[in-house]
């Protein structure tokens, strides 16, 4: 190990001495202002953490044979470190006022981020397994985390066993890609067309490709996704919708572009087929939902369906395109969807259920302008219309199957979005419905959780109007990447 | 690929048929030798081969320490084990395997810690942590 | 840059006016008023401008938006936009004055979605970057979703849904088209760029050009709209607000045929002439189903919503005429059918307003008791149906003409949807204005100032077109040069 090992781990090094730190706060004073307050400083100087990390890599810098750090990480890295963030000061609120014991909730958040930066950077199946471990168990319990409530522990056991199937096909694998190429880094995985273990590689590459497909809840393994996402409280979903996907999103283009698992036409079609089936079936059922969590949950099926499109044309468009769709759209989508729990959050913090039903926000715009605007600037960004950074990422998406000739991909991207625009536009018509008398008070919002929501709604809209920053920050990082 | 499956795939399949007719042969035998009997007598009662239980299931109550001790024999257990796989090596690893698990073992006195304050490590009466306006009430297991 | 700041005017103030309703109830349509006029008066002076002869344009504006991506902020103004846009603002006023007491709640939201449709639609009009250019084209969707499915009739929701769904999902068609166009450019020169003059230099050919081709021509006859996309037309114009119907019918429509003189036929010339037959027969179908649609109708909105379809096949057979007098034709025919149209939707919404029904069935006679009302309508009809004289019959006769030129048995059926336009035209007339006064109305307030100098400025504006259409020829006939179309 030597001192640049340590400058480039630095970040992690920082969260998880955080961790500790909240550990042995949380074990002396038990006060959730002094909780949230480490944990927003660890994720901050995590963050800061991150700038020296860049200063000692060049193109990427390989950690332990198990990580490798390169700006693309880093991007991962901050964008799950800003979505813990956000997603700790929804929690704030939230618990606060419905629970007794509210800290742990912080050390879970601290330990699922770094399970998360695991995964993203990782390299090497065992730190794939270990940070995926990490981050899912850390899952588990946040999602049951009101565990006085039903609908949390019902739909954090379904998380446990499922998860646990997918991780054991994952594992089981491994095993099998381990028998037939005598190794588990990523980068030597490569194994001869002529080897006799052919079979055993591709099986195990399949098992592989379930595991990470049941992670990203692609259709035909999305069925947990609807009851996880409808009974975890909204901050948790929102947690689950982006930093546990994007971190399976990163090392999903790591492996692809490490084992060029895609040029085996066998998984290829594998995955098209599942990429189509989920852009399809997740819109379609996202038609037939009336609880706004279930329908985020459909929708973030078709939307992983979508960003398919970007990993599946690795080896017919230019990489550089490839990366920078997908990173653009794993942004995006970061935004738009913790703005999207972040509302259902904010409305729920004084009810004693989540406020989840679309009836709940009839003449919302009517009744609180600010939020409506926020949720249908969310709405419209999942619909992909301009003016919305929404729009930005699904250009960014037909660009790259375009230019990949994925002409049957984007034809279902295409039939996936006209599918969408009927139900974000239910979800927006709901909220300009006249309020008829008699009908239910809107639950008291908290000035903080607004505040955050509208930030996020604004950035929704400004890096729709005006991406420039964004895109050219996302192409500096993917040419310093070596790209 | 046609229909022909690879040479090297057939212990794979061998494999999940021994694996699938164990299963099979599991369930089918214990459908002929095991009794017949359905409900009825003492089928529906717990330990019944035994001791006939007094008052209803809910009444049952058994005290969460016993799961909770024994989750932390898993994990201390477990723990154990690194330590033992470095110990055998302590040569070998030297000061960074020294510094390694220094860390380790801070991070499970941490956790020693942790779980000592909130009260898991206490049997019966639980100690929690007394704050006051907040947990003022000492609760009883 | 001037162009872009009349855009920004408009949507900055969309932002006050929505404001302004804390303040007064009656201040955002005011303002809106106030910003159209200013606006009209913004257009004349660029027209007055003249053209700028270093660049044949009356105005240039670049401005680098995603330079990394080839994107750019490209607005320019020739004498089509010139003539288009002015009749974007104009019709701005006239819709703001048509739904001056008729919006009761929200007035503030309501004004920021006309002026905001407005800019987008000025927007449309003026972009010469095909990124630029779809934006504005699906940022002009949301407000309009927004009219109709707020302030609309009873069954709005359907409606809005419908009218999205199909532009939307035409647009994505579009979009899908631009980058294609793109990429091949890219593969050709090595140059990422969506500005329209560089991508005009690109020839493609062959399938691919149709292909292409067809994604803009789909888009585009949604929007226009044109048999077999028309559904969602009577829909939408039927349970609009009077002020969405007028700016769906006025200037929406119009985006369509823009989009098909502007885009498809110079873009994919080769391709866009092997299509001219089917574009042809579309537009004719289009115009004869329309008219027989229109007469069918018992609703007075929707008789006018069938006969924009009919209207509307004129310019399709007139662009594809491809010659200068058919593209004449056509673009007359926007201009006219704007002022005709509009007044007409208007008319339903006063008669809406005061008898509380569309049916024609409800009405009858009116013309006794409103006869100020009878004779505006009585003109725009006549206007409508394409009597000399009258901007409509200039621009429905250059169409013909063109066409006969090309193909003269659908120049024939199309003839016979004059025919058709006098029949239902008359029919309106004669069920709501004329004949038995319906004993069911009671009376009924006739037209006050407000309405009558709104209907003035459209009568002035379609009589000028109609007696001396030279103005507007002359305007469009740069462009048309440089579309290079073959005489």
């Amino acid at each position: 190990m030597t001192l640049t090992d340590l400058w480039v781990s630095f970040p992690l090094i920082v969260l998880v001495g955080g961790t500790l730190v909240l550990m042995i706060g949380v074990s002396i004073v038990r006060t959730h202002k002094l909780a949230l307050g480490l944990t927003l400083l660890t994720l901050i100087l995590s963050v800061a953490a991150h700038d020296i990390a860049l200063e000692n890599i060049t193109t990427g810098y390989e950690l332990f044979g198990l990580l490798n750090v390169s700006g693309i990480q880093v991007f991962f890295n901050v964008l799950f470190l800003l979505g813990a963030i956000v997603t700790a000061l929804f929690a704030y609120p939230y618990f606060n006022e419905r629970m007794e014991r509210c800290e742990e909730f912080y050390i879970l958040l601290l330990t699922a981020t770094a399970g998360a930066m695991v995964v993203a950077a990782a390299t090497h199946f065992a730190s794939f397994i270990l940070g995926l471990e990490i981050l899912s168990i850390s899952l588990y319990a946040m999602i049951a985390y009101p565990r006085e409530s039903h609908q949390p522990l019902e739909a954090a056991a379904k998380y446990l066993v499922l998860s646990a199937v997918a991780s054991s096909a994952i594992l089981m694998g491994v095993a099998l890609v381990y028998a037939a190429s005598g190794t588990m880094a990523f980068a030597e995985l490569n194994i001869s067309p002529e080897s006799g273990e052919r079979s055993y590689f591709l099986l195990g590459q399949a098992l592989i490709c379930v595991g990470i497909a049941f992670k990203l809840s692609l259709v035909p393994f999305h069925m947990w996704t609807p009851d996880v996402y409808q009974g975890a409280p909204a901050v948790v979903t929102g947690y689950v919708a982006t930093v546990s996907k994007g971190a399976v999103i990163a090392l999903l283009i790591n492996y692809v572009q490490a084992t060029e698992v895609l040029s085996y036409t066998g998984v290829f079609y594998a995955v098209v087929f599942v990429a189509v089936a989920s852009m399809i079936v997740g819109n379609l059922l996202a038609l037939l939902q009336t609880n706004l969590k279930r329908l985020l949950a459909y929708s973030s099926i078709a939307h992983l369906g979508y960003l398919l499109i970007a990993v599946l044309v690795v080896n017919t468009a230019r990489p550089e395109l490839v990366l920078e769709t997908v990173l653009l759209y794993v942004a995006a989508y970061f935004i738009i969807t913790l703005a999207a729990f972040g509302i259902v959050n904010l409305t729920s913090e004084h009810a004693t259920e989540d406020n989840e039903q679309m009836e709940a926000y009839t003449g919302l715009f009517w009744r609180n302008p600010l939020l409506a605007s926020v949720l249908t600037a969310v709405a419209l960004a999942l619909a992909g219309i301009p003016l919305t950074v929404g729009f930005i990422a699904k250009f960014y998406v037909f660009a790259a199957g375009v230019e990949g000739t994925a002409w049957a991909l984007v034809w279902a991207l295409l039939i996936g979005s006209a599918i969408g625009v009927f139900y974000y536009l239910r979800l927006i018509y709901t909220m300009v419905k006249q309020v008829e008398p008699g009908a239910a008070a809107l639950p008291q919002v908290g000035t903080q959780s607004v505040v955050a929501v509208t930030v996020l709604g604004l950035l929704i809209v400004v890096l729709g109007v005006y991406p420039t920053p964004m895109i050219d920050m996302i192409r500096t990082i993917v040419q310093a990447s070596g790209f | 690929m046609a229909t022909v499956i690879p040479v090297d795939m057939w212990p794979f399949l061998i494999f999940c048929v021994v694996v699938f007719g164990l299963l099979g042969v599991m369930l089918v035998a214990s459908w002929y030798i095991g009794s017949k009997a359905r409900h009825g007598g003492a089928q529906d009662i717990p330990y019944e081969s035994g001791i006939v239980p007094v008052g209803e299931a809910e009444d049952m109550r058994l005290s969460i320490e016993f799961y909770l001790v024994a989750i932390f024999f898993v994990i201390f257990d477990l723990e154990t084990i690194f330590i033992v796989a470095w110990a055998v090596a302590f040569e070998e690893t030297a000061w960074l395997g020294y510094g390694a698990a220094a860390v380790f073992i801070g991070m499970l006195l941490i956790a020693l810690l942790y779980e000592y304050r909130t009260g898991a490590l206490d049997w019966g009466i639980k100690r929690r942590v007394y704050e006051p306006g907040r947990y003022a009430k000492v609760d009883s297991a | 840059m001037t162009i872009l700041y009349l855009i920004l005017f408009l949507l900055g103030a969309g932002l006050v006016a929505c404001l302004a309703e804390r303040l007064n109830v009656n201040a955002p349509r005011w303002i809106s008023l106030l910003a159209f006029i200013a606006a009209t008066i913004w257009t004349g002076a660029i027209w007055l401008g003249g053209v700028d002869p270093a660049t044949g344009f009356y105005v240039v504006g670049e401005l680098s938006w995603i330079p990394s991506l080839g994107i750019n902020v490209i607005l320019k103004v020739d004498g089509l936009s010139l003539v288009l846009v002015g009749l974007t603002t104009l019709l701005g006023i006239i819709a703001v004055v048509s739904s001056w007491s008729e919006i009761s709640t929200n007035r503030g939201f309501f004004q920021f979605n006309i002026l905001w449709v407005m800019a987008g639609v000025v927007g449309v009009f003026c972009a010469y970057d095909l990124f630029l250019f779809f934006f504005f084209w699906e940022v002009m969707l949301i407000p309009m979703y927004f009219l109709i499915a707020i302030w609309g009739h009873e069954d709005r929701s359907y409606a809005a849904m419908k009218f999205f769904l199909f532009t939307q999902v035409s647009g994505l068609l579009m979009l899908v088209a631009i980058i294609a166009l793109v990429w091949l450019n890219y593969e050709a020169t090595g140059v990422i760029t969506f500005s329209y003059d560089e991508l005009l230099n690109h020839e493609v050919s062959g399938t691919v050009a149709s292909l292409l081709m067809l994604g803009f021509f789909i888009a585009f006859i949604t929007k226009l709209p044109s048999v077999p996309v028309h559904t969602w037309l009577p829909d939408a114009h039927t349970q609009a607000p009077t002020a969405g119907s007028v700016i769906l019918a006025g200037i929406l429509l119009k985006t369509g045929g823009y989009g098909l003189i502007r885009f498809t036929v110079p873009l994919f010339e080769e391709a866009s002439r092997d299509f001219a037959f089917v574009a042809m027969l579309l537009g004719v179908i289009s115009i004869l189903y329309g008219g027989y649609m229109a007469y069918s109708q018992s609703d007075f909105k929707r008789l006018v919503a069938y006969s924009s379809i009919a209207h509307m096949g004129f310019i399709l057979v007139g662009v594809y005429a491809f010659n200068e007098l058919g593209m004449q034709g056509a673009i007359v025919t926007m201009i006219a059918h704007g002022f005709s149209t509009a007044a007409l939707f208007m008319m339903a919404g006063s008669l809406q307003e005061r008898l509380h029904t569309r049916e024609m069935s409800q009405m009858g006679g009116l013309w006794v008791k409103a006869p100020r009302m009878g004779a505006m309508t009585m003109f725009f009809v006549i206007a409508s149906v394409g009597m000399p004289g009258l901007g409509n019959f200039i621009g429905e006769f250059l169409v013909l003409i063109g066409a006969f030129k090309v193909n003269v048995p659908l120049t024939v059926l199309a003839t016979i949807g004059i025919v058709v336009a006098a029949v239902y035209g008359l029919s309106l007339m004669q069920r709501s204005f004329q004949g038995t006064p319906n004993p069911q109305v009671a009376a009924m307030e006739d037209f006050g100032f407000r309405e009558i100098s709104v209907y003035a400025i459209m009568i002035v504006a379609l009589v000028w077109i109609g007696v001396y259409p030279q103005h507007v020829l002359d305007l469009a006939q740069p462009t048309l040069d440089a579309l290079g179309v073959a005489l």
